[in-house]
């Protein structure tokens, strides 16, 4: 029989009670491209939009490691970065992502498909 | 004695008068002109970041919030003693940021600092008030299997969310000069190594090991309160509070930390609340929040209150009375304790035995306290001439340390034969800050104090 308290970690892990650890989003928009704390050039990728489909909801970067194509979901927040205008960064909308624009794009971990956490998209004055 | 004897003997005499007053002027020219030794390793230049980095920001350094003298955090006690142009008062006197960057009036009555953790994207509504918490054993309670846990509800770090990228974060919510929070105008970002050595500066603060419980405690009360801790039929503070750490073992190994919705937002009467200002629901960890926060160490906790992240309770004693209460005891912790309890009980304490455990917390508290000021004290003993300054930092931190365990002790009315030793030894570090020549001989005669106080409290190993 199992112990009581053995039975209870199998629930709290089931409930969530050791959630995977993430970084916070809210300060992550402020943020410019290419200057995430221990995740750009590591875990992120840079490159330029080669193509976006709104409707597939796919947009596909290409970088010096090579294209990669990416979903768009629900969760996945676009921002606006403005830092080199000077500008404050701001929310954006699937629209943004144009074509030969510079992003970065965090792909959410545990996804059977690559699905995009965040996309950062440096936009002109 | 012949005259030779005597004319050496004089000569010796006036030798004598004649250094005294030049050792004096070196000393008081030493004093004067020897600063801390510049940053040679990574831990010296991430304290000097620290402290006084600003990163062209609004004033505001990390140590702002995070005080050494007040345990790397702040409470409202330690805030009234603060001159009204401290940077922490920012919102107070920086027209820019006078609205929906802090509220002063939380800040200045329960030590709490607002945060917008869900986004800044209605600073108006979407925010949280939350206390400041200590930066001591973070080697030990940040890892979890999942990644490391920072802040109060284990995602306050952009980036990899790692302690290295906590920074980052918090130059951007806490120290821009305007709420446009533009990197390169409004404040600067951390380089990489800035964060390497921030990084590894805070993860030198305070203990570097877990305890191994129990220990051998003398007082009754506190002796008892361990076992109540360790019953996990009875106060079950082990399975969360590993060794009363800040890491989960329930049984299966241990899972490193972990976070859980224990209804500390549902606590009636928040003093927050209270107080009539906006005080909106913090729903934890994620965007939107999951309703859960991580578990801080208890090792530090007695010296540090208010408790909870939302400063909710003052005294360590009401913070183990809540895991007693309904707020507790009806939450998803709570009833997943209650299954897995062959009564069906969640936690249930009476009076006595929570003011046990938070003896017993207390008595942890003030060995760590010890344990640090004899560590500062040592090291202090080992400074030479040169080194005054730096000697004198680490006195005036070892007697702070002691204060810290003399008002824990005493607060709880426990060991009152430690507590003489630890104001004695107190005394005499002071007196060995103030001392040149006496300084060793002082430090050493508080070192033997403090150890005095200690064996008061648990029998030597």
């Amino acid at each position: 029989m199992l112990n009581c308290y053995l039975r209870l970690a199998i629930v709290v892990v089931a409930l969530g009670g050791t959630l995977e650890a993430s970084g916070q989003q809210a300060t992550e928009m402020f943020i410019p491209i290419g200057q995430s704390p221990g995740l750009s050039n590591k875990e992120s990728v840079i490159g330029t939009l080669e193509s976006v489909d709104p409707g597939k909801r796919m947009v596909t970067i290409s970088s010096p490691s090579g294209a990669q194509t990416v979903g768009i979901t629900d969760r996945t927040m676009i921002w606006l970065d403005r830092s080199e205008q000077k500008q404050p960064n701001q929310n954006g909308v699937i629209n943004d992502l144009q074509k030969g624009r510079k992003v970065e794009v965090k792909v959410r971990k545990g996804e059977a498909k690559a699905v995009a956490e965040w996309i950062k998209v440096q936009v002109g004055p | 004695m012949s005259w030779l004897n005597w004319s050496r003997w004089y000569r010796k005499v006036i030798i004598l008068i004649v250094l005294c007053p030049l050792v004096w002027v070196l000393s008081a020219v030493s004093a004067c002109v020897s600063m801390p030794s510049p940053p040679s390793d990574l831990v010296s230049k991430g304290r000097d970041i620290f402290f006084n980095e600003t990163f062209k920001g609004n004033g505001r350094t990390c140590g702002t919030c995070h005080r050494a003298e007040a345990n790397f955090s702040i409470n409202p006690s330690f805030i009234a003693t603060l001159p009204a142009n401290d940077p922490l008062f920012v919102a107070e006197f920086n027209p820019d940021l006078k609205k929906n960057f802090e509220n002063p009036k939380l800040m200045r009555q329960f030590g709490l600092i607002l945060e917008n953790l869900d986004g800044f994207g209605d600073l108006e509504n979407k925010f949280v008030m939350r206390g400041v918490p200590h930066v001591l054993a973070q080697r030990t309670s940040i890892n979890s299997n999942q990644g490391p846990r920072t802040g109060w509800s284990g995602d306050g770090a952009p980036g990899d969310g790692s302690l290295r990228s906590f920074a980052t974060g918090a130059v951007i919510q806490h120290f821009t000069r305007t709420l446009n929070r533009v990197a390169g105008v409004d404040f600067r970002l951390p380089t990489e190594d800035e964060l390497d050595a921030l990084e590894a500066f805070q993860l030198s603060l305070g203990r570097q090991q877990d305890l191994t419980l129990p220990l051998p405690l003398k007082g009754i009360v506190p002796k008892r309160g361990q076992e109540i801790f360790l019953d996990n039929k009875l106060g079950k503070c082990n399975l969360c509070h590993s060794n009363a750490g800040a890491t989960a073992n329930f049984g299966g190994g241990n899972i490193g930390n972990a976070n859980f919705n224990t209804g500390v937002e549902n606590l009636p009467d928040q003093p927050a609340d209270l107080s009539g200002e906006r005080n909106p629901p913090d729903d934890g960890f994620g965007r939107p929040g999951d309703g859960t926060f991580n578990t801080p160490p208890l090792v530090e906790a007695a010296d540090t209150g208010p408790f909870f992240h939302n400063n909710a309770i003052e005294t360590i004693e009401g913070a183990v009375g809540f895991y007693d209460g309904e707020s507790f005891n009806n939450s998803p912790s709570g009833k997943l304790l209650a299954k897995a309890d062959p009564n069906g009980v969640g936690i249930e304490l009476d009076g006595t035995q929570i003011v046990a455990v938070a003896a017993f917390l207390r008595v942890l508290n003030a060995l760590e306290n010890i344990r640090q000021s004899l560590e500062l004290l040592e090291s202090s003993a080992k400074k030479g001439f040169a080194e005054r300054a730096e000697d004198r930092d680490l006195l005036k931190r070892a007697v702070s340390e002691m204060q810290d365990s003399i008002k824990v002790l005493d607060g709880g009315g426990l060991h009152p034969e430690a507590v003489a030793h630890l104001q004695k030894a107190k005394e005499l570090a002071k007196k060995a800050h103030s001392s040149f020549f006496r300084r060793s001989g002082l430090t050493q005669q508080a070192i033997d104090e403090l150890r005095n106080g200690r064996v008061q409290l648990i029998e030597a190993s």
